[in-house]
């Protein structure tokens, strides 16, 4: 795309803005769909229904939701710092959209085609960590802050099991850009990394068991930076009322919630990308193409979006030395040894 | 003007206009949140020269580790939030004399020094994996010291900062 | 050290293990169907005797006012007029004879507390709960329900008529004072006793 684009304008820096525009109008879609998709998988894991009356089953929800949260008054308190108040959430967001300009969406679409790929997400998402600190800060109110700082707390210990889990996969790939990641696993369902990638079958069968926990961790972690459900102490509503978007309305709580969401996805991307083959089509050479892989991309990420709202539903909120129990001495540790141990396949 | 270079412009004004913030600024959090754009303004820098590693490393870690650490320290230590700090001027002549010996030291240096200006931007990066081989093969020695010592701080601040126990 | 790494690896597992069960059963109630009942299209059948809106049959009521004095909250207001004995008010379904108009039948619903005792003393019957319970209203005005099916006109020549009649009555009473007075019952205890015990 980025050629067909060059040509077209010649090679000039609006094509690198043009290039930015597809994973924004993917977002906003995207989080019209969760929003919805959210109300209804909760709803039905309780036996409830949700939505009903605004189009069929509700289908006219989100909009109506998105409308309301920008005509609503956007309040900032007396006390807060107005400056830092109002540029938090466009840093949260900024910090999770840089995120997306390394996904490719397929063959032929990625947003930027650096060498560093993955690792520049883990970096980009630092932003977010940042930003929340600032909204919670801003805010001026104990709750906001004890929630910024946990959720900062939480987001920087989980990023070391994320990049470990990275690590497992890059080992096997052998790049850190993903586009290259999701080519390499060409061939079909079993070629995927969390199968083992294209290996010898019996290397292959050696290493399934190492990249499968490292997929699983990496999963966890990225439900654990999203600051979802069973890891939302940041939000915990029954002792932080909101975490640090308490004090926020109206469009800035709007562009929280869809930065939220498209970090939920931008997880759900990165471990797809890395483990199960990206926008590579389960079946082969059948149904893949540059359009086919917007879909399976999609599809796949989608999927674990859906598993995040799920686990959602099913498990209670962790407390904090639970959290950092998990983070420190159960993932880390187990990634270093699918590391050593991984490695130790690949060079034998 | 290319529109390159007015991005590039706009991250120069980022850079230099946080940093001054954080040297002006009354307030210790905005200095800090400022620092963050400054770091990140630098980071766009050496992406602009091309040097795509450093820059993501940047943000990696000044960014995303000692800026958060900062902001934590500020947060943590709650007398200082409140409390302005004083940014007068002491000593205006010997000060500015300084300055100024240091600013043309600086701009003799920037004046003298031959650049090696390329006509056209390198067609590949020195990027990650180059940097990886070196790490691991010409300068195995000192990264492994360097982390060897950063293992060490590790284990003594986790010493320090943990309480004895009494038993 | 031995035991300290098993009971490590073993919650370990149990951890992945009961949050397996957890997503299967919430996977499973993924697909129950709904509990929810979505009111206005669909409505449950209420119990036989539910308590909700009252309703008056007019036609039944012999303005005895005992629903009334029943009300705990005094939300019915009741207002009759004698009937002289030339008109006939008809009969109630039930046989008893009507004697009075019931010039005023009103409830204030917004009062009502649904308690239901002004049904169990009313001779007729004619004041029962229905399953009515959808009668919310912008004007708390229009809560306070008439029954009454008199006109004002009506109520006017009623009125008068029963003004008329009592007039006539206390007129003949006059006249019946002005008469000598008929010998006392027999049986009656004399005016004052003559002798008080104790004193």
């Amino acid at each position: 795309m980025q050629e067909l684009l060059k040509s077209f304008l010649g090679d000039n820096a609006l094509v690198y803005i043009i290039m930015g525009v597809p994973p924004l109008i993917f977002i906003l879609l995207y989080a019209l769909v969760t929003l919805y998709m959210e109300m209804k998988v909760s709803a039905h894991i309780q036996d409830r229904v949700a939505y009903m009356r605004t189009g069929w089953h509700g289908v006219l929800q989100p909009f109506a939701d998105i409308l309301k949260l920008i005509q609503k008054e956007d309040i900032i308190p007396a006390q807060a710092d107005k400056l830092l108040f109002t540029l938090a959430p466009y840093l949260v967001f900024t910090g999770t959209y840089a995120g997306f300009a390394a996904i490719p969406f397929s063959e032929g679409y990625i947003g930027s085609n650096i060498n560093l790929g993955v690792f520049y997400i883990v970096a980009a998402s630092s932003i977010v960590v940042a930003g929340l600190l600032m909204s919670g800060w801003a805010s001026n109110n104990k709750w906001s802050l004890l929630g910024a700082m946990r959720s900062a707390a939480q987001i920087v210990s989980y990023e070391i099991p994320s990049a470990l889990a990275i690590l497992v996969a890059v080992m096997i790939t052998g790049s850190l850009n993903l586009n290259d990641v999701s080519k390499f696993q060409e061939g079909g369902l079993f070629n995927w990394v969390v199968f083992g990638g294209p290996l010898p079958l019996l290397q292959k069968l050696a290493i399934i068991p190492f990249t499968a926990t490292a997929f699983f961790i990496l999963l966890t972690a990225g439900i654990a930076e999203a600051n979802r459900t069973p890891f939302d102490l940041p939000e915990a509503e029954s002792e932080l009322v909101q975490g640090f978007n308490t004090e926020y309305s109206g469009m800035k709580f709007a562009i929280f919630y869809v930065a939220e969401y498209a970090n939920m996805f931008l997880v759900s991307a990165v471990a797809v990308c890395l483990f199960l083959g990206g926008w590579q089509s389960p079946f082969g050479s059948a149904l893949s193409g540059p359009i086919w892989g917007v879909f399976w991309i999609v599809i796949k990420g989608m999927a674990f979006v859906f598993f995040q709202i799920w686990l959602r539903w099913t498990l209670p909120r962790l407390r904090v030395d639970q959290l950092m129990y998990v983070s420190w001495k159960v993932m880390t540790p187990m990634l270093f040894v699918c590391v050593f141990a991984v490695g130790l396949i690949l060079v034998l | 003007m290319d529109l390159a270079t007015v991005i590039f412009y706009v991250f120069v004004l980022i850079t230099l206009g946080s940093a001054a913030v954080v040297v002006v600024s009354r307030n210790i959090v905005r200095a800090a949140f400022a620092l963050l754009f400054t770091l990140f303004g630098v980071a766009a820098m050496y992406a602009f020269l091309m040097a795509d590693f450093l820059a993501v490393t940047q943000l990696l870690v000044y960014v995303g580790g000692i800026l958060v650490l900062l902001i934590f320290g500020v947060m943590l230590t709650n007398r200082q939030i409140s409390v302005d700090i004083k940014t007068g001027t002491v000593q205006t002549w010997l000060a500015a004399l300084i300055v100024a010996a240091l600013g043309g030291t600086l701009a003799g240096i920037v004046w003298s020094t031959q650049w090696n200006i390329l006509s056209q931007p390198p067609a590949e990066t020195a990027g990650a994996p180059k940097i990886g081989e070196m790490f691991l093969g010409s300068y195995l020695l000192p990264f492994e010291i360097a982390s060897a010592v950063l293992l060490v701080a590790l284990i003594g601040a986790a010493l320090i900062a943990r309480r004895e126990r009494t038993s | 050290m031995a035991t300290a790494l098993k009971i490590y690896f073993t919650d370990i597992y149990r951890a992945l293990y009961t949050v397996a069960v957890g997503l299967k059963l919430t996977f499973l109630h993924l697909f129950t169907p709904s509990v929810t009942i979505q009111y206005p299209d669909v409505k449950l059948k209420l119990p036989e005797r539910a308590r909700n809106r009252l309703y008056v049959n007019i036609d039944d009521c012999i303005g005895c006012d005992q629903c009334s004095m029943a009300c705990p909250v005094d939300c019915i207001t009741i207002q009759t007029i004698k009937s002289t004995p030339d008109v006939d008010l008809g009969t109630t379904s039930g046989g008893n004879k009507k004697r009075l108009y019931v010039s005023q039948f009103d409830i204030d619903i917004a009062k009502c507390c649904y308690c239901g005792l002004c049904v169990y003393p009313c001779p007729t019957e004619c004041i029962v709960m229905t399953d009515v319970y959808e009668f919310a209203e912008f004007d708390r005005q229009n809560l306070l329900y008439n029954f009454s099916s008199m006109t004002p006109a009506e109520i006017t020549v009623a009125k008068e008529k029963a003004k008329k009649a009592e007039e006539e009555a206390a007129a003949k009473k006059a006249a019946a004072a002005a008469a000598p007075k008929p010998p006392a019952a027999p049986g009656t205890p004399p005016p004052a006793a003559p002798t008080t015990p104790g004193t």
